[in-house]
């Protein structure tokens, strides 16, 4: 994402290392992503619903027949 | 010794032969009292580097160049910072890349050495229409 938008910054952190980032994140498993250090994103999402996640929007609508 | 077995390195050097542009892995990291990860990042980096020609490996004093530590928003180390020609990316790491951080290293530096960013349409539609300040993503791991 950040290799589409020159807003956006990415950063992989090893939580083991970083206790003190891991604790103020509250980070109790993982994969867990912190955007703007307010959402959280819990696992390993499909890539839309990872990029909505990020960006705040709602999950798109169900397929009508689903 | 290394740290990657023979074919481990040929599987990577096949990945990286896809970076079509130099990259720069800028390691923060200093050289009094570093953590120990520090130094299996630098390995970890010397090694990825020695795979592919258009890779280079920077180290940075944490603790004497605090300009540069303040101009990638660097406050802990060990960190990389991946330039792309020489402009930043955007994308760091926290820790020594090992274990299954060690893959994302590596699909980081090709989208570095790439103009792509392999996303779907889909989502380089909603980030062209949504993003206007800046975001901070950052994703917590552990090596295994």
């Amino acid at each position: 994402m950040a290799r589409e938008s020159a807003h956006i910054r990415a950063t992989c952190v090893e939580a083991t290392e970083f206790m003190d980032l891991s604790r103020k994140f509250r980070v109790t498993g993982v994969p867990k992503t912190i955007v703007n250090e307010s959402i959280e994103i819990l696992g390993a999402l499909p890539e839309e619903l990872f990029v909505r996640g990020v960006l705040g929007l709602p999950e798109p609508d169900a397929p009508p027949d689903a | 010794m290394s740290l990657l077995s023979e074919q481990d390195q040929r599987i990577v050097r096949e990945h990286l032969a896809k970076i079509q542009q130099p990259v720069t892995l800028l390691l923060f990291t200093q050289t009094i009292g570093a953590p120990e990860t520090a130094l299996i990042a630098r390995q970890v980096l010397d090694e990825l580097a020695s795979l592919n020609d258009l890779l280079r490996v920077e180290e940075v004093n944490f603790v004497l160049e605090k300009d540069r530590a303040a101009q990638y928003g660097i406050d802990h180390i060990p960190a990389i910072v991946l330039l792309s020609n020489d402009d930043d990316t955007r994308m760091r790491f926290l820790g020594a890349p090992a274990g299954y951080e060690f893959m994302s290293l590596i699909e980081a530096v090709i989208l570095a050495g790439t103009n792509d960013s392999q996303l779907d349409p889909e989502s380089r539609a909603l980030i062209a229409a949504n993003v206007s300040a800046p975001v901070d993503i950052q994703v917590f791991v552990t090596p295994t």
